[in-house]
């Protein structure tokens, strides 16, 4: 049984995701923007140190998806499975990431 | 052009998403640290996103369509579908970021021809491997445990599913998928199609119909518009 990550948890009960926001602004696209470039991170990732394989990753989305993030449509699930397995694979910390957010939301909020 | 027809089309802006989600916050952050942690470049990451934006279903389509009019071509697409894929501007080989031809997979097409009493149908039993190269990114449901446990054990349900009944004198094969080998379904041309041009019937040829899971039909267009039928008894009426 995977174990919760309290601040992938908290970005995935209360963070909007798409449908829902697309349905707010009347946005015909299916996918959110950062679909593409999150496929291309796994791609990234996959490709030469095999930091994380593709199979390996699909496993894990799955089993993570079963168990902690059902209740979340795609692509926002694998996002958050993706984050996941990076962090319990030490790729990167829960810290490291609760920082970089905060760094990138304060970028991207910037009027 | 003259400046004059710069102000023909209408300048109403399209509606923007105008806030920003903790998921795509999210995203940024996760491909932010891969490069400040040296996983790999932003250069890297700038190649794979340009070449996820140029795939789609519509070579797929435009090889099928090919075929349907070329026996030789199609005899092609079977004996070798990474030289078939070419004519349809598709290089399995050199056109992945990689540069030395696909990351392990994708190097083994095969184009899968249903006959009027064989019908073909793709899933990845174990993860999500898809054709991405002709056909582009898999849909969701593609990648769902529904799907790919079902397809294998009771394709005729499934299917049935997505609204294709097949006659039970219709054999089912469903193609399993994995790293090494993507399978694209070449359905039968369908009836009404008699004297179309490659252009008209390649606009037929869905993804759904190259994934198996649909039939192409002469009057179901790739861009057709969605129509939705009213309900015949209303919730609330």
């Amino acid at each position: 049984m995977s174990k919760p990550i309290p601040l992938l948890d908290k970005i995935g009960e209360e963070g909007r995701v798409w449908n829902d926001l697309r349905e707010e602004y009347g946005v015909e696209n299916p996918d959110p923007p950062w679909r593409v470039t999150l496929e291309s991170t796994c791609e990234a990732l996959n490709e030469g140190a095999c930091v994380l394989p593709s199979l390996a990753r699909r496993d894990e989305e799955d089993d993570l998806v079963n168990e902690l993030y059902s209740h979340i449509p795609h692509p926002e699930r694998q996002l958050l499975a993706l984050a996941h397995s990076m962090i319990i694979r030490g790729i990167m910390t829960e810290e490291d990431l609760a920082h970089h957010i905060k760094v990138v939301e304060k970028r991207l909020n910037a009027a | 052009m003259s400046n004059s027809d710069n102000h023909d089309h209408d300048h109403t802006a399209a509606p923007m998403v105008e806030e920003i989600s903790d998921f795509e916050v999210l995203e940024v952050a996760v491909r932010e640290l891969c490069i400040e942690k040296g996983i790999f470049t932003q250069d890297d990451h700038n190649q794979w996103t340009e070449y996820m934006h140029t795939l789609g279903p519509l070579p797929a389509g435009r090889l099928v369509a090919k075929a349907w009019l070329d026996d030789d071509y199609k005899q092609l697409c079977i004996d070798d579908p990474v030289k078939a894929s070419l004519e349809v501007g598709v290089d399995w080989v050199n056109s992945m970021p990689s540069k030395f031809g696909t990351p392990s997979d994708y190097c083994n097409p095969r184009i899968l021809v249903d006959e009027p009493k064989v019908k073909h149908v793709v899933v990845c039993t174990l993860c999500s491997c898809y054709p991405r190269p002709i056909l582009g990114q898999s849909p969701e449901w593609y990648r769902t445990p529904n799907y790919r446990r079902r397809m294998v054990r009771w394709p005729r349900q499934v299917l049935s599913e997505f609204g294709l009944q097949l006659p039970e004198d219709v054999e089912i094969r469903v193609a399993d998928s994995n790293q090494k080998t993507r399978y694209v379904v070449m359905p039968t041309r369908p009836e009404g199609t008699d004297g179309w041009s490659e252009d008209q019937l390649a606009e037929i040829v869905t993804r759904d119909c190259l994934i198996g899971v649909a039939m192409p039909r002469a009057d179901r267009k790739v861009d057709d518009k969605r129509h939705v039928h009213k309900a015949i008894h209303p919730y609330g009426h």
